[in-house]
């Protein structure tokens, strides 16, 4: 990322300034400024994101009536329930499956776009961002409306290719399905406008070098294309694990975790327990099964920026 | 009794208004009393209105500001309304509760004895089942309410039936308890109920109940685990639910639902309705919001609605209800026009007024106001709606029955019982792996 | 050589066309769907007959006349406006201010704040909703709109403090000199040099955020229940059909109608609106 960069680069050209003295006053004003500009992001940071989360772990060692301390309990109790496994394989199947569409999809439109003659394609491009513009709550309702049981337009599509109705939203296998496909509506424009601009970034000339090698569609794809595009790919696999994993709004209007909470994700299984059925400690423990997770990406996605830019 | 409190409270208004002049805040004297409600949306069109207006004159009269938040069942709205009240500590004056929910919330909601002892001193005892769910500890912790208090009968289209199972509900449930016969009523069991469904399957009409994290599904299946004397849990806090009774229960589901449509799983509480209305449903079980719609819009279905009992299992007959209370915030800032308020709703002529509003669906709490004559009268078809409150031995019990409210209230809103059922008929989990979850889930419940 | 190479492009265009067809045809259908649902009759919507994908029984407007007739749409409509102005106005202050700082005033630790800022737009919503509710129910906050906007920035400052120093930290250093030796203190050099210069970065900072707290829907959900606190996304969603029996025409004018503002902001700002999206990966 630019911040090692910035930093180092800010302070040289005051270097070379006037008097010594005058030199350091500056930088300490510079720094008692900076530091002060930055305080309400800190205070956002530090009060409304670092606070709560270890409020949230101290939750999540209280009993349901938050009366006493119950140490791991809440942790032990989920781990040996049923449901609880169920939610955590769901939310892997959920995330894996959902990732690696978006971004096969993504890719796929991105090279299709990309090969358009330029001019023909600003307006693909902007008619693809739709989904992902359109209020994911609200567009899950379009989609909850497409899935309805006695009058699915998408089972009336099938139909005309001779597929039999689908069980949308009452069959655990379908509603799975189901919520993916929206996931996947929704987050494959996101993948493709940044592919998109990745492969802007490559320079013709390897393109063009190549094809004087005759080499073909195909093998320029997987020799200079993807090779080209890893750290974007690799950044947004990373991301989009994080954000997919903390999906709340398609589970919650389409199935509310159902049919059986095989739909049920961490976030919307937490929401659940926590505020539907008054258990908040039980509900903050549930979340925070996530971090360790979105911890290990994080931490990738770190190490991946740092040695793009080293 | 209700002018009493008015009289008292208008006493009371009227020196606070001389001691506030007296002391010059001449802005206390135009001050009024506020009150909110959260109240149900009403499936029959139109109910929300007469009770709207009941309200706001009462509150002309009194002096009270009003103000009332319809809120809708739908997504268990209402349910996460009161939910996050309770955690709020802040929310509406009076609250609607469903089923259960004032047992969650007790420890901060007002006793209303004193409404309740003055309306049963007036009008006679709450019924069994009221009072099982709002009396507890000696407190009224809630006030049984007929808005939106509903029963869950058969709603049958009696040609169909006849026609295509040979079975007339019309004559077996006939308009006069006096004129059933016996031996006939007896034989309507779960078995000829079976083979009923069997063949208005096979016509192309199936019945349709749901099986689903929604109250309809808790308020058929409950029952029909009773009647098979399954219980979850009993009242002194043993699990029972593992028992033959229950695996038998679940081998009969299993059967019926063969005969029915697959999407019964995703039904949501409004999907029966649809499923009668739309006319390719043969039999639900719902109260006669799917016939007051049907009226509206497809009146040809709605004259062939009839409404009776639910058949009879191995250990009796056992009817499903959602019965509303309403509830009283302790941390609400009107809590005596609250309270009085709900006296005045619980009279006799108020809930004629709000009975007829909503076209028969709302049964009264306290049993001397069955004597409403709209059952018998109501029509198309004339008779249809007379067995919609119980007539004959049904027991009224909400699922989740007889366990302690505590528990019984999170074995209703954990949908306990449809999910254990959907394990088993769809999910092809063994009878006695599902019944084992089942158990396992109320040892959960048990957590403090 | 040439013509198999021109061959190949009129094939390649083929297939991608064909392709692009495809994928609009995935993207476009929910909104598709959602708009002639909006103005069929109930009765069409119902009916099993026909062909479901256009109307045939004549369009009609009642469902969008009912909405603002009939249901809160428009109260929800007012308090989504009340929240996403302020919260839009103070995030973009916290956010430029923090990325001026962060870009331009390089002090000891800036580089971790830095990361920092990246770490924690990595904490979701889903996780923090839990330990808000407790903390809005102290302040007394709960069941009130204006919780909404306590909580908002969370979501939009990380974002939007990483994306204006990607921009700041592209405006030459010669621009701070210059206004340096004529004696512009910072907050001088921030309002007048460098935002006019940034004014790109600012608006596609300006659109996320926008963007967010409108689509925003866990947070009201879980902390407003009110139906005059309702925002748009979690009233339409609950609040705006009740008990009504059938509903979808009404919903579907609703959820549509509440797409619109993001829709519209999209559309009229758009090379904005994707040069936000894409500055976090292409300088990365």
């Amino acid at each position: 990322m630019h911040l090692h960069g910035t930093a180092v680069d800010v302070a040289a050209p005051a270097r070379v300034r006037s008097t010594r003295a005058r030199l350091s006053t500056r930088l300490r004003s510079r720094s008692a400024i900076g530091l002060l500009m930055c305080l309400p992001l800190l205070a956002v940071i530090v009060g409304l994101v670092v606070y709560p989360f270890f409020y949230a772990i101290y939750l999540s060692l209280l009993n349901k009536r938050e009366t006493a301390f119950i140490g791991l309990d809440n942790y032990r109790f989920l781990l040996s329930r049923d449901t609880f496994w169920l939610v955590v394989r769901t939310s892997f199947l959920f995330t894996f499956v959902a990732v690696l569409w978006k971004a096969i999809l993504g890719l796929t439109l991105a090279l299709v776009i990309h090969t358009l003659p330029t001019r023909g394609q600003r307006i693909w491009r902007g008619l693809s961002l739709i989904p992902w513009v359109m209020p994911l709550a609200l567009s899950s309702l379009g989609w909850w409306w497409i899935y309805e049981p006695t009058h699915s337009s998408l089972n009336w599509l099938l139909a005309l290719f001779g597929v039999n109705p689908k069980p949308w939203l009452s069959d655990p296998f379908w509603a799975r399905v189901a919520v993916i496909l929206v996931n996947v509506w929704y987050g494959t424009p996101f993948f493709m406008i940044t592919y998109l601009a990745g492969l802007k970034s490559i320079p013709q000339e390897l393109y063009e070098s190549s094809d004087i090698d005759g080499a073909s569609g195909p093998q320029q794809l997987r020799y200079i294309t993807l090779p080209m595009l890893k750290n974007i790919i690799a950044i947004t696999l990373l991301f989009s694990t994080i954000v997919t994993l903390a999906t709340f709004d398609i589970v919650r209007v389409l199935t509310r975790g159902g049919p059986r909470n095989y739909t049920h994700l961490f976030g919307t299984y937490a929401f659940e327990l926590g505020i539907a059925s008054g258990d908040v400690p039980l509900g903050a423990a549930v979340s925070l099964f996530m971090f360790p997770i979105l911890a290990v990406s994080a931490f990738f996605i770190l190490r991946g920026i740092r040695r793009s830019t080293a | 009794m209700a002018s009493q409190a008015r009289r008292d409270f208008l006493k009371t208004a009227a020196t606070g208004v001389a001691a506030a002049a007296a002391i010059g805040f001449p802005h206390v004297a135009r001050a009024q009393t506020k009150l909110t409600l959260g109240l149900w949306d009403h499936w029959v069109p139109g109910a929300n209105d007469v009770l709207k207006t009941i309200i706001e004159d009462w509150g002309k009269a009194n002096k009270v500001e009003i103000v009332i938040d319809f809120i809708t069942s739908i997504g268990n709205k209402l349910q996460l309304t009161g939910a996050a009240e309770y955690r709020a500590g802040t929310g509406h004056d009076i609250m609607a509760f469903s089923t259960w929910d004032g047992t969650f919330y007790k420890d901060k909601l007002e006793p209303l004895n004193e409404v309740a002892e003055a309306v049963i001193k007036r009008h006679g005892p709450y019924n069994e089942n009221a009072t099982y769910l709002s009396l507890q500890d000696g407190k009224w912790v809630t006030l049984p309410s007929p808005i939106g208090s509903h029963t869950y009968p058969l709603e049958t289209r009696m040609d169909l039936w006849k026609k295509h199972a040979g079975i007339d509900v019309q004559a077996l449930f006939p308009p006069d308890v006096k004129k059933r016969d016996q031996k006939k009523v007896e034989a309507w069991d779960w078995k000829m109920f079976l083979e009923g469904a069997k063949k208005v399957h096979a016509a192309g009409f199936p019945v349709g109940m749901s099986i689903a994290s929604n109250t309809d599904s808790n308020d058929w299946l409950g029952p029909l685990f009773a009647t098979y004397g399954s219980t979850p849990m009993s009242e002194k806090g043993d699990i029972t639910i593992d028992s033959e009774a229950t695996v038998a229960a679940l081998e009969y589901v299993k059967e019926l639902v063969q005969y029915m449509p697959a999407d019964i799983y995703g039904w949501d509480d409004a999907s029966n309705n649809r499923w009668l209305i739309s006319g390719k449903g043969s039999a639900i079980i719902n109260p006669p919001s799917a016939w007051t719609v049907a009226k509206r819009d497809r009146p040809e279905v709605a004259a062939q609605v009839w409404h009776h009992d639910a058949p009879r299992g191995p250990k009796g007959r056992f009817r499903g209800s959602l019965p509303f209370t309403w509830g009283v915030w302790s941390f609400g800032k009107n809590k005596k026009a609250a309270k009085d308020l709900l006296l005045h709703l619980s009279q006799k002529d108020q809930q004629w007024k709000t009975i007829t509003a909503s076209q028969g669906y709302d049964i009264p709490q306290t049993n001397a106001f069955l004597s409403h004559p709209i059952w018998n009268e109501i029509e198309p078809p004339k008779g249809g709606q007379y067995n919609y409150p119980v007539r004959g031995d049904e027991k009224l019990i909400v699922a989740g029955w007889p366990a302690k409210p505590d528990i019984g209230a999170q074995i209703y809103s954990r949908w306990l019982l449809p999910t254990m059922v959907a394990k088993f008929t769809q999910g092809g989990v063994p009878a006695k792996e599902a019944v084992k979850w089942a158990a396992s889930e109320l040892e959960g419940y048990k957590r403090g | 050589m040439i013509r198999s190479r021109r061959s190949r492009r009129t094939t390649a265009l083929f297939v991608c066309y064909g392709a692009i067809a495809l994928f609009m045809l995935f993207f476009l259908f929910p909104p598709y769907w959602m708009a002639i649902t909006s103005l069929k009759t109930n009765q069409e919507i119902e009916s099993l007959k026909g062909i479901p994908l256009i109307i045939q029984e004549g369009v009609t407007l009642r469902h969008y006349r009912d909405l603002f007739a009939k249901t809160d749409f428009l109260v929800y409509f007012k308090n989504s406006v009340l929240v996403t102005v302020p919260v839009v106005l103070l995030s973009m202050a916290i956010s430029i201010l923090a990325a001026y700082g962060l870009s331009r005033l390089g002090f000891a630790g800036a580089a971790v704040i830095g990361t920092g800022v990246f770490l924690v737009y990595l904490v979701p919503d889903s996780l923090l909703f839990i330990p808000f509710f407790k903390i809005l129910a102290w302040l007394g906050l709960l069941n009130s709109k204006w919780a909404l906007v306590v909580v908002y920035p969370t979501a939009i400052v990380p974002f939007c403090t990483w994306l204006l120093i990607g921009y700041f930290a592209s405006i030459p250093k010669e621009l701070d000199e210059a206004a340096l030796v004529d004696g512009a203190n910072h907050l001088q050099m921030l309002l007048r040099i460098f935002l006019p210069v940034a004014v790109p970065g600012i608006i596609a900072a300006t659109i996320f955020a926008f963007t967010v707290s409108w689509s925003a829907f866990l947070y009201p959900l879980a902390f407003t229940f009110s139906s005059n606190q309702q925002v748009l996304t979690a009233g339409t969603v609950t609040s705006l059909i009740k008990g009504d029996v059938y509903h979808w025409g009404g919903l579907m004018a609703g959820a549509l109608l509440a797409c619109l503002p993001p829709v519209l902001l999209y559309v009229f700002l758009m090379d904005y609106y994707i040069s936000g999206l894409t500055a976090g990966s292409t300088k990365a």
